[in-house]
C-alpha cells in the first residue's frame, strides 16, 4: 500500500526541532514531542492526526508516542478551534472576584458557550488555575496576560482583537 | 501593625527598580558575585551544600523539605550523569509567587540553579516552565539566559574556568500533575505526566534514569545570597525551624491583592494589612493558608496565626506553596469547594484508581449538592470518600483532592446541609 503524506513540517520548524534535540542526552527523541506540537499548533490552531504522524516520522518514533501525549496535556486541540483561543480562569482566587460573571459576559459577547468555537474565538473550557491569582479575574488570549478584568476591559480587549 | 516588617528583600529585590529583570539590574545588587566566588575559590561542593543545610532553607514548593538534605542525597563519588531540574510549572491554585521570580528576577533563579548544579555535581540543568508561560514568562526566561551565557556565566569553560554547565528551558503544555516532581520528569522525558513511584528517589534514579535533583524557582533563586551574607544570615531570619523569607500570593477578597515576601513567622494579621485588609470593609470568615491543596482555616484561628510552617501545621494546616486565599463573611464555602473539587477531578492524571474515581465522586456529589439534588445519605458518602483516598496513591494529589473536602465539612458542614435541607423540604411540599 502507498502511504500518502498528507502533512510535512515545514523546513523552519525541522530546524527548530534538530535544534531542540540537542537539549537532550543523543538518541532521546521522545522529549521533542511536547515542543513539536506547539509548533504545529501554533500554525494549525489545533492538531489533526496527520500532524501526530508527521512528528512521529520526523523523530522515528511510534504514533502512539506522539498521540499520548497529545491527548493528556490540555493546551493541545484536537478538534478544530477558531483563530484565537480565550482562557477565562474560573478557579478559586478567581472565583472569588467575580470570574462567573466575566465568563457569562464573553460568552454573550462571541455568541459562543464555554467550549464552542466559531471561525474567530475558541471559548476554551479551563479549568486550570493560570497563575495570575492576584490580577483575578483574568484571561489568556493566545496565552497573553490579561488582568484584573472588567466589563469595559474586555470590550476594549476585543475591539483591538477585531481592528487587528 | 510591625512598620518594621522586611517585604521584598530576597527573591524580589529587583521588583522595586527599573528594568528588574535586566542583566545589568541584577549584577547592579551583586547579583552573579556568589556564582564568580564558587568558580574563582573552586569551592568545594560539600562545603556548599553544608552552608545551605546550616541556612534551614526548605523547598518553597509545598512540601518545605531541607534544600540541603535533598542535595546530600545525591552520591557525590558516583560518575554517573547527574541533572538539576527547576519546577517552574506554577500551578497549584491560588500561587503565582514564581511567576513574578521568573518575570522579574530571572537571574536569581539562574545563579541559584548555577550553584545547585555545581554543588550536585550537574552538568546540565533544565527549567522547566508550565506550558501556559509561552508566551510571557517564558519569553523573559530565555532572554535571562541568553545575557548569562553572553557573559560566560553558564555553559562551556564558565569564565574560563573548567567548570561547564548547560541550562536549558523547557515547556509544557497544560498539566497540574506535572508539578509533581517524578511527573515532570517523565514529561521531560516526552511522555504523559504520570507520577512514578518512589522508591527509588529521583536523587538516585531520576531523569533518564541518573540521579537528579528537582526544586522550586523560589528556592533556587534564595540559593545565592545565602552564599553571599552567610546561613548564619538567613537562619537568623524567621523562626527556629522556619528560617528566611518566604513570598505569599494573596488573592482573594483583600484590597490589595500581591505577591508578599516576607520573614517567616510574620504574623498572619501582619500579612493581610500589607494586603490592605479584607475588601469592603467585610470580616474574615475563613483562609486558605497554602494553595487550594490545603484544609481551611477559619478566620478567628488565622488572625491568632503566624506565617511559618509550624504555626500554621498547629492550626490545623499546611504553609504549601504560600498560595494565601482570603474569603470574607459573605463567601459561600459550598461554591468554594465545589470549584475546588472540580479542579482535582480535572486534573487527576487517572494513574490510581482511588484518586480517578474518588475525585469524580467528590465533585459530582458537591455538585448535586449545589444543585439542591443531594440527600443526607449522598452527603454522608462524600463525608466518607476522602479517607478512602489519602495515602492510597502513589503521588500526593490524592491527599490535596481529600484534603480540602475533609476540612470544609469540619468546618461549614451547615452550609452543606442548608442545601441539603431545601431539597427535602421541596419533596415534602
Amino acid at each position: 500500500m502507498i502511504e500518502k503524506n498528507l502533512y510535512n513540517l515545514s523546513n523552519e520548524n525541522e530546524n527548530k526541532l534538530n535544534d531542540w534535540l540537542l537539549k537532550f542526552p543523543r538518541g532521546q527523541k521522545k522529549p521533542a514531542i511536547i515542543y513539536a506540537l506547539h509548533l504545529i499548533q501554533k500554525e494549525n490552531k489545533y492538531i489533526k492526526n496527520e500532524h501526530i504522524d508527521a512528528v512521529a516520522k520526523f523523530l522515528d518514533i511510534k504514533k502512539i508516542d506522539v498521540y499520548e501525549v497529545a491527548s493528556f496535556y490540555s493546551m493541545f486541540e484536537l478538534n478544530k478551534t477558531g483563530k484565537h483561543t480565550i482562557s477565562v480562569c474560573t478557579n478559586i482566587s478567581c472565583m472569588l472576584n467575580g470570574s462567573d460573571n466575566i465568563l457569562s459576559y464573553i460568552e454573550r459577547k462571541l455568541g459562543i458557550k464555554l467550549g464552542e468555537t466559531n471561525e474567530k474565538f475558541f471559548l476554551k473550557d479551563e479549568r486550570e488555575c493560570l497563575a495570575a491569582c492576584c490580577g483575578a479575574p483574568m484571561m489568556q488570549i493566545d496565552h497573553k496576560y490579561y488582568e484584573n478584568l472588567t466589563t469595559e476591559k474586555i470590550d476594549k480587549i476585543f475591539n483591538e482583537i477585531e481592528n487587528e | 501593625m510591625n512598620n518594621n516588617i522586611k517585604i521584598n528583600e530576597l527573591c524580589y529585590a529587583t521588583l522595586s527598580m527599573e528594568n528588574p529583570n535586566s542583566f545589568e539590574t541584577y549584577v547592579s545588587l551583586g547579583g552573579y558575585s556568589a556564582w564568580k566566588k564558587i568558580i574563582a575559590n573552586s569551592t568545594k561542593p560539600k562545603d556548599i551544600i553544608d552552608n545551605i543545610i546550616n541556612s534551614g532553607l526548605r523547598g518553597r514548593g509545598g512540601a518545605g523539605f531541607s534544600t540541603g538534605k535533598k542535595w546530600s542525597f545525591i552520591n557525590q563519588d558516583s560518575d554517573e550523569i547527574k541533572y538539576l531540574v527547576c519546577n517552574a510549572d506554577e500551578s497549584e491554585p491560588g500561587t503565582c509567587k514564581d511567576r513574578d521570580i521568573l518575570r522579574y528576577n530571572p537571574h536569581a533563579l539562574l545563579e541559584g540553579m548555577l550553584i545547585a548544579s555545581y554543588a550536585i555535581g550537574a552538568e546540565v540543568a533544565y527549567c522547566y516552565l508550565r506550558g501556559e508561560f509561552i508566551d510571557d514568562v517564558y519569553l523573559s526566561v530565555k532572554k535571562a539566559l541568553k545575557d548569562a551565557y553572553k557573559n560566560k556565566l553558564i555553559g562551556k569553560n564558565i569564565l574560563d574556568s573548567n567548570v561547564c554547565i548547560e541550562i536549558h528551558d523547557l515547556i509544557g503544555a497544560g498539566a497540574y500533575i506535572v508539578g509533581e516532581e517524578t511527573a515532570m520528569l517523565e514529561s521531560i522525558e516526552g511522555k504523559k505526566g504520570f507520577p512514578r513511584y518512589k522508591p527509588p528517589f529521583p536523587a538516585v534514579k531520576g531523569l533518564f534514569g541518573c540521579p537528579t535533583i528537582i526544586n522550586n524557582v523560589e528556592t533556587l533563586a534564595s540559593v545565592p545570597e545565602i552564599i553571599n551574607k552567610g546561613s548564619e544570615w538567613f537562619n537568623k531570619i524567621g523562626t527556629d525551624k522556619s528560617s528566611g523569607f518566604k513570598c505569599f500570593s494573596v488573592s482573594g477578597h483583600v484590597n490589595k491583592p500581591g505577591n508578599y515576601e516576607i520573614p517567616l513567622g510574620t504574623p498572619f494579621k501582619d500579612l493581610l494589612e500589607l494586603a490592605g485588609g479584607v475588601k469592603n470593609n467585610k470580616k474574615l470568615k475563613a483562609v486558605i493558608p497554602g494553595g487550594s491543596s490545603v484544609p481551611v482555616v477559619p478566620g478567628e484561628k488565622m488572625l491568632e496565626t503566624n506565617m511559618d510552617y509550624e504555626s500554621i501545621s498547629n492550626a490545623g494546616s499546611m504553609l504549601g506553596s504560600g498560595a494565601v486565599i482570603i474569603m470574607d463573611e459573605d463567601t459561600n464555602m459550598v461554591e468554594v469547594i465545589h470549584r475546588i473539587a472540580r479542579f482535582y477531578y480535572s486534573e487527576s492524571c487517572g494513574q490510581c484508581t482511588p484518586c480517578r474515581e474518588g475525585t469524580g465522586w467528590m465533585y459530582k456529589i458537591i455538585d448535586k449538592i449545589i444543585k439542591g439534588q443531594a440527600t443526607i445519605e449522598d452527603f454522608e458518602s462524600l463525608k466518607s470518600i476522602p479517607n478512602m483516598i489519602s495515602g492510597s496513591t502513589i503521588c500526593a494529589l490524592g491527599d490535596a483532592a481529600a484534603m480540602p473536602v475533609e476540612s470544609f465539612i469540619k468546618y461549614y458542614e451547615k452550609e452543606f446541609l442548608n442545601y441539603i435541607s431545601k431539597k427535602e423540604k421541596k419533596a415534602f411540599i
